[in-house]
């Protein structure tokens, strides 16, 4: 309560800045601090306190106009005669310690219902809304020469805006109403037939024959040598289990042959 | 013995499918001798886009404006360079800018609607019910063009198919992205989204976009191009498209729809006499039955005979192609008297 009063007191001293945006600003944080009732005032207040609460309702109802169709702001005369036919962010200074800027802005000027000193470009009027269809906004934000979009550290934008900013301008090129460089593409070598077994239809598979492979488009792997020793050898020691296992058989064939005709000679 | 048996058998089966085996592929090759000379019979009769003399007759249609094609875009900027050159230095200079936009001009190629792939593999029932999600197999080797990657799915039901052509363009795009291609088409391409874009008289980067995006062969390329080269012939706004490489496209495209009356009235217009003269001829090659053409092959006809010819036989708008042309005539008498 305190605070609040100094700062109007603060506010109502400076009389460096130009009265028209400091009534704007003040607009604006009004908007954003809760309703005040006339009673608590102090008899310095008590005149202004009627303009206080037209000027709350009349900013509550152009916000309200520009949400549905922010576009219109741009076309108006209040934008006009704040901006005139520069862009939105010109004229804005960062305020910062020493002559480097910081590399990123700060994250974002509205915290709840709070608003910081000095806000960016952005939040700073209220009617200016970052949505994809309003193409003249999102213009200023894009260099006319390379069409890339500007860093925050050029415009000042806070790091929240500034991506709601990328998302609209994506947005707006995907739906075609922000133009782009679109790259050139090359057909030159592209074979489009589509007689390939992938992408036409594949022939039944042939008899297997052992020299020929299954289709055209497998090709026969010639493994390394040193693979080929190691297979030999598998192959080998294959090769004596399976006589082993033969010998085994026969074996026990013969055995049970051999028991057959006894039991059928007995 | 019975290996014996087994194995003539064997044999026997072994060198009969080999004799088919070479049976079949001698009937290939005749069949693609057939295919060849059915080819080679109708490339008289019916001119394809990628034949020699359309082309170059298409190319001469486009034109080569230096200053269009070489517009500056926007880009990363670095400082400008400049060159003290000689007369011959520029000549060389402005050869190789001419080259540089030939190359720039190449034409995107004019395909049929590519067939749906509906092939079933195999069929495992055994994997019935085992997954409530369908398994794509892709074969990622980075040395396979694309129109010969391997692609395939395993249903739930646990049938293995190959994948349509939308699902392949998707996955080609996941493994090997090209630059400027969503894997979901821009909003753009939808049918009330175009028409503001027209509104806008930017058809140029509505087509570049569509060459990025889709196959020339796909259903959506077609699509987009149909309704593009529509929207210009409606209102009439050919010279968007000169000195770009899709006016060869939109040309075609008009010759073969027999709707040609508004590209030469425009070309008559601009006084580009010699152009309208190659469309004519161009549509003459196309329709080798129509009647203008017939009258122009019994009457060797060249120049503006053939126009008036044309204007007289096919075309409806004939009163202003006449118009234009008496007027053209007027204006070369002047010059020549004067």
């Amino acid at each position: 309560m305190a605070a609040y009063v100094l700062n109007i007191s603060r506010i109502f001293s400076r009389e460096v800045i130009s009265a028209s945006f400091q009534f704007h600003r003040y607009r604006s944080c009004l908007q954003r601090l809760p309703a005040v009732k006339p009673n608590l005032l102090t008899h310095q207040f008590t005149s202004s306190a009627a303009c206080w609460q037209e000027a709350e309702v009349h900013a509550a109802q152009t916000a309200d106009r520009y949400k549905q169709r922010p576009w219109v702001y741009l076309d108006s005369e209040e934008y006009v005669e704040r901006y005139g036919s520069s862009a939105v962010w010109a004229g804005y200074r960062r305020n910062h310690k020493g002559g480097i800027p910081p590399q990123k802005t700060r994250k974002t000027c509205i915290r709840g219902d709070k608003i910081c000193g000095n806000p960016c470009p952005i939040c700073r009027d209220p009617n200016i809304i970052i949505n994809h269809q309003n193409v003249k906004l999102l213009q200023q934000f894009i260099s006319p020469h390379t069409g890339m979009v500007y860093d925050p550290t050029l415009t000042g934008v806070c790091m929240k805006q500034q991506k709601k900013l990328n998302e609209a301008i994506n947005k707006a090129r995907d739906d075609g109403l922000l133009p782009f460089q679109i790259p050139h593409v090359d057909f030159s070598g592209e074979d489009y037939s589509n007689t390939h077994d992938a992408v036409g239809l594949t022939s039944p598979p042939p008899f297997l024959s052992p020299s020929e492979p299954w289709y055209k488009w497998i090709w026969i792997l010639t493994p390394g040598v040193h693979v080929n020793a190691k297979v030999h050898v598998f192959e080998e020691s294959l090769l004596t289990l399976v006589a082993k296992v033969n010998t085994c058989i026969q074996y026990k064939l013969v055995t049970q042959i051999s028991t057959d005709m006894t039991c059928k000679y007995t | 013995m019975a290996a014996l048996g087994t194995t003539r058998c064997l044999f026997q089966s072994f060198y009969r499918v080999k004799d088919l085996h070479r049976i079949r592929k001698t009937l290939f090759r005749c069949n693609a001798r057939t295919f060849c000379d059915e080819t080679s019979v109708k490339g008289g009769a019916k001119p394809r886009f990628t034949d020699a003399a359309v082309q170059d007759i298409l190319t001469r249609i486009t034109g080569l404006d230096l200053q269009k094609v070489f517009r500056p875009i926007k880009q990363e900027m670095k400082p400008p360079t400049y060159k003290l050159m000689t007369d011959e230095q520029l000549e060389q200079a402005i050869q190789f800018a001419t080259e540089e936009a030939k190359k720039q001009l190449q034409m995107p190629p004019v395909l049929p609607e590519r067939k749906p792939i509906n092939e079933v593999l195999a069929v495992d029932k055994i994997l019935d019910g085992m997954d409530t999600a369908k398994y794509v197999f892709t074969d990622i080797t980075y040395s396979v063009p694309h129109r010969e990657r391997f692609i395939v799915v395993r249903e739930p039901d646990g049938t293995l198919r190959k994948a349509t052509w939308e699902e392949r363009d998707r996955l080609v795009q996941v493994y090997f992205p090209k630059q400027g291609r969503k894997l979901m088409p821009h909003v753009l391409f939808k049918e009330e989204n175009l028409k503001t874009v027209f509104s806008q008289d930017r058809h140029e980067d509505v087509l570049n976009l569509c060459l990025v995006q889709f196959e020339p062969d796909s259903a959506d390329y077609i699509r987009v191009h149909e309704a593009t080269y529509e929207d210009l012939e409606k209102n009439g706004k050919y010279n968007l498209l000169r000195s770009t490489r899709h006016f060869g496209g939109l040309a075609w495209y008009l010759v073969n729809a027999r709707r040609v009356d508004g590209l030469i009235a425009d070309m008559l217009r601009r006084d580009m006499l010699q152009d309208a003269i190659s469309l004519v001829s161009l549509f003459h090659m196309i329709h080798p039955h129509s009647e203008s053409a017939q009258e122009a092959a019994s009457q060797q006809a060249a120049g503006t005979d053939l126009l008036k010819i044309y204007s007289q036989k096919e075309s409806q708008r004939s009163g202003y192609i006449e118009l234009a042309l008496q007027a053209y005539e007027e204006k070369a008498a002047e010059g020549s008297a004067s």
